[in-house]
């Protein structure tokens, strides 16, 4: 591959991650309007609202580090995405792999931690006590099926991975090879979302919306545009390990919009669990799930 | 003269320039350079090592009709590197205000700067030793140099380092009885000699020596259950002392236990050992240990309030990584577990010169009540931030590659319980470190702290060369890597091939420079984006709401105590303390018996021992 081409792939993988986004949040929230029986936004809501929230008057900086935070939140995911193939790229997928994915995943979190951190809000710091308990807890099963994927594919190569199910059909998929590592890794999946009913690190009621409590303007439209990335990649990776990757656009769009479809409608139907429920939860289970699934595929 | 007489020699120079000029200010700067023309020494001896020949020490010993000898191989040269790097970075730290401050306020410099060079000195002949005696002599001097550079500070630092000697001398018999078996057996301590005498030894005397020498290293490195003096030793030591100590000290167990149980005795014994009642072998026995040293400290550093005693905790916990990559045996694995021995140094001396930036400045490392320091301490609070991202393991510095080296070679070797627990390791070292930068950088500035500046260059410095030194070998990995190779090779592992942005595997590569420069693309786009927006308007960093409420710099609100009260609701039961039980338990029955003896000893008349003596002595001569 010609450095042009990979050059020009990097460059649109975020672009079209972020585009993706923004419909991904749009469907949330519509999904979010049909339980409640409302009309929800209009199509182009997303992006005005991002464009809103950055042309703001009122920006308040508690510090340089209350930037950074931000932009290492959108720059994490804006590198994430070059790691996670689709349809006719694959961006550098091949020089990192799953393992690295997964880490560099960590980098928007650990900047919005250090963000929130310098604001000095208790109610900050709270909600970001409570995003890592609840990184702790959805991350036990989600690396069970990390390594269940990549030991059935016999490779963290995610390229790899994708070919060898697209080679096999649908019953060649991750999902039918392994379903019980496909369910826990939905399990992971809505946890790593931060919707109901594990948004106790949100709380808006009790905590003020705990990391969002001092974020105005950019701040939070910089959450705004990392919020798509999440949902755009949290959905491609479950596409990518259990539902065959992409064999062109309109599938691959297709099947990311269902998986990131079912953590949205139950997330509107469920109230929301204590840390330390969700950490019982999550590491019972999922784990046993994922553990049992592992067994499967192991033997 | 070899380069190693050269290195040993100079090393030996500095030691008693600092016996003679220790007490004098200017003798940190000494000691610097003096470090720096070791580590200039061993830099000579570079390309022999990389040409896979052996070093040698001019000087020969002959003990009891043994010969002693010292060598230098790859092994040795690339833990001395990192020694030597420790002692060089420390002294500078302690060499001018630090040091100065020290002083003034009582403590005894000179024994510091003796016992840092004493340290140095008896590593790089530990390091060098070239038979089991040598290795038993060195292991020795490595002890008691130590238990010198934990006494410095005194008070409670002199019980940790009683503590850590009581725990050295029991492990020291150990080796010692396993010595002697070898010596039984073998008529010699030579390394050849020993090699061809396990070969033939039968799998319970193999499994006894296993036990014996892995006793012994193990209370050096801090391995389960051997753990509980390190954290307390370590953390008790002044600032230059307590880093030298957190990046390589320990280290020293894993070079024995690299030379014995995988020169010596060699991985592929140890699989052949199985363990009674289970389906597991003596491999897999070391792996769990390493695991469980990975989880329980790791979990125990979590709820630590001293940063000092966080980082050390969390030192016993990185140890285990090393030693998890290094029983694995494939060539990723036991490169990862190697290049985390340097990757964790440099992480583990910044993190420590950090912490003891603030102390300097504020006087404390109690975590609840530091805070809000970022705007005061900017450069230590870059030193901190490189530090724990290196620690937890995240990219783009070094300890992501470390780590995920092991962590590939679980995933290939097919081991998921343990994959399962160094990855539980990492995500509490993600929260732990999250809570010691935001208690001491983040959050809300207490009053008394408004007029904290950052520390002097002396100890800023060190802190910037170790940040560069982290972020260099995580983007270009390989420049270690090149040395892991070496060491691989020279011990009979596999030898993994690298490339400089990581490895390259059918089944998944690493390439950091695609990775790093795309996250740095990527956190430019952020950058872009950011600034895009409208104007922003700084508050003052006392200005501050919290609940509707405005919150004068008065009103303590930073939220430290308990940080992580949700986990700990669920978790804080299962912290028993069980080891702590078990320690205290062998002193009171060590108590019972000693108190037994002097009953004995005191109930019973003169001529009584005189007759047992004497029909003992009969008893032995007749028969």
């Amino acid at each position: 591959m010609s450095i042009q081409i990979l050059l020009m792939e990097l460059v649109l993988m975020p672009l079209v991650a972020f585009v993706v986004g923004l419909f991904l949040v749009l469907m949330l929230r519509r999904i979010g309007a049909k339980l409640q029986r409302r009309v929800g936004p209009p199509m182009m809501q997303p992006l005005y609202d991002i464009v809103k929230l950055y042309g703001k008057k009122t920006q308040i900086s508690h510090g340089w580090m209350h930037d950074i935070g931000i932009i290492m939140a959108v720059g994490g995911y804006v590198a994430a995405e070059t790691l996670l193939p689709v349809p006719g790229m694959d961006g550098i997928a091949d020089k990192g792999g799953l393992v690295t994915l997964v880490y560099v995943m960590m980098i928007p979190s650990l900047g919005l931690a250090l963000g929130v951190g310098q604001c000095a809000n208790p109610n900050g710091s709270i909600g970001i006590a409570r995003a890592l308990t609840a990184m702790l807890a959805y991350d036990v099963p989600f690396v069970i099926v990390v390594f269940g994927v990549a030991w059935y594919f016999g490779t963290t190569n995610l390229v790899d991975i994708i070919a060898i199910q697209q080679a096999g059909g649908v019953a060649g998929w991750g999902a039918t090879a392994m379903p019980l590592l496909a369910i826990a890794g939905l399990f992971a999946l809505q946890g790593m979302l931060g919707k109901q009913p594990f948004e106790i690190y949100i709380a808006p009621a009790e905590i003020a919306t705990g990391p969002m409590v001092e974020m105005s303007g950019k701040y939070l439209g910089g959450l705004f545009v990392m919020q798509c990335f999440q949902l755009y990649t949290a959905g491609v990776l479950y596409v990518s390990l259990f539902l065959g990757g992409g064999e062109n656009w309109l599938f691959f769009l297709l099947k990311v919009f269902v998986v990131v479809a079912i953590p949205m409608t139950v997330a509107f139907l469920f109230p929301r669990y204590k840390t330390e429920q969700m950490i019982r939860l999550m590491w019972k289970w999922p784990v046993m799930i994922g553990l049992l699934g592992l067994a499967f595929v192991m033997h | 003269m070899t380069p190693l007489d050269e290195l040993l020699l100079f090393s030996g120079l500095t030691l008693v320039l600092m016996l003679l000029l220790g007490r004098f200010s200017y003798a940190g700067k000494i000691a610097t350079v003096f470090y720096a023309g070791q580590l200039l020494f061993l830099a000579k001896m570079a390309d022999r090592i990389i040409d896979g020949s052996i070093v040698t020490f001019s000087l020969q010993v002959e003990l009891f009709g043994l010969q002693m000898s010292w060598r230098f191989d790859a092994l040795s040269w690339f833990f001395a590197v990192i020694t030597l790097g420790a002692g060089l970075l420390s002294s500078w730290y302690a060499s001018g205000e630090w040091g100065e401050r020290f002083r003034r306020q009582g403590g005894n410099l000179w024994l510091l700067h003796v016992a840092l060079a004493a340290n140095v000195f008896s590593m790089l002949i530990l390091l060098g030793s070239g038979d089991l005696l040598a290795l038993f002599i060195g292991w020795e001097l490595v002890s008691w140099a130590s238990f010198l550079l934990m006494t410095v500070a005194g008070g409670r630092a002199i019980q940790a380092a009683m503590r850590y000697i009581t725990y050295a001398m029991s492990g020291a018999m150990a080796i010692l009885a396993g010595i002697v078996l070898l010596w039984s057996h073998a008529g010699g301590l030579q390394y050849g000699q020993i090699i061809d005498v396990i070969a033939q030894l039968s799998q319970a005397q193999v499994w006894l020596l296993v036990a014996l020498f892995g006793s012994g290293f193990a209370v050096k490195m801090g391995l389960l259950p051997f753990h509980l003096w390190q954290a307390p030793a370590y953390a008790e030591t002044p600032g230059p002392g307590a880093a030298f100590f957190g990046a390589i000290s320990a280290r020293m167990g894993l070079y024995a236990i690299i030379l014995v149980l995988v020169q010596l005795i060699g991985l592929a014994r140890l699989s052949e050992l199985t363990i009674p009642f289970t389906f597991l072998d003596m491999r897999d026995l070391w792996a769990w240990i390493a695991v469980l040293t990975i989880i329980l400290p790791t979990y125990t550093a979590l709820r630590q309030t001293d940063a000092r005693y966080l980082l050390a905790w969390h030192g016993i916990g990185q140890g285990g990584y090393m030693l998890l990559g290094v029983v694995l045996g494939d060539a990723l694995g036991s490169a990862g577990g190697l290049l985390h021995v340097f990757n964790y140094a440099t992480n583990q001396a910044v993190l420590f010169f950090a912490v003891f930036a603030v102390m300097f400045r504020t006087g404390t490392a109690d975590l609840n009540k530091l805070g809000g320091l970022i705007t005061r301490m900017p450069i230590s609070f870059f030193a901190m931030l490189v530090g724990i991202i290196g620690l937890a393991g995240l990219p783009p510095m070094n300890g992501f590659v470390s780590k995920w080296f092991v962590y590939r070679s679980l995933m290939i070797e097919g081991e998921p319980l343990l994959f399962l627990g160094a990855i539980i390791g990492t995500l509490g070292t993600i929260l732990s470190v999250y809570k010691l930068i935001h208690n001491t950088f983040l959050g809300q500035l207490r009053v008394e702290h408004v007029e904290v500046r950052e520390a002097p260059w002396s100890m800023v410095a060190p802190m910037i060369i170790l940040m560069l030194l982290i972020f260099a070998t995580g983007v270009a990995p390989g420049l270690v890597l090149d040395w892991v190779a070496l060491v691989q090779s020279a011990v009979g592992l596999p030898v993994v091939e690298n490339t400089l942005g990581g490895v390259e595997l059918t089944s998944g590569s690493l390439d950091m420079l695609w990775v790093v420069g795309v996250l740095f693309a990527g956190f430019g786009i952020g950058a872009l984006l950011f600034y895009s927006g409208g104007r922003t308007r700084q508050v003052h960093q006392l200005d501050n709401y919290a609940g509707g409420h405005f919150l004068t710099a008065e009103t303590r609100y930073h939220y430290s105590d308990n940080f992580y009260a949700g986990l700990m609701h669920l978790i804080r039961p299962w912290y028993r303390g069980s080891f702590v039980w078990l320690e205290s338990t062998l002193g009171s029955l060590l108590g019972i018996a000693a108190s037994l003896m002097q009953r004995l000893y005191g109930a019973l008349h003169p001529s009584i021992y005189l007759l047992v003596t004497v029909v003992v002595t009969l008893t032995w001569v007749l028969l």
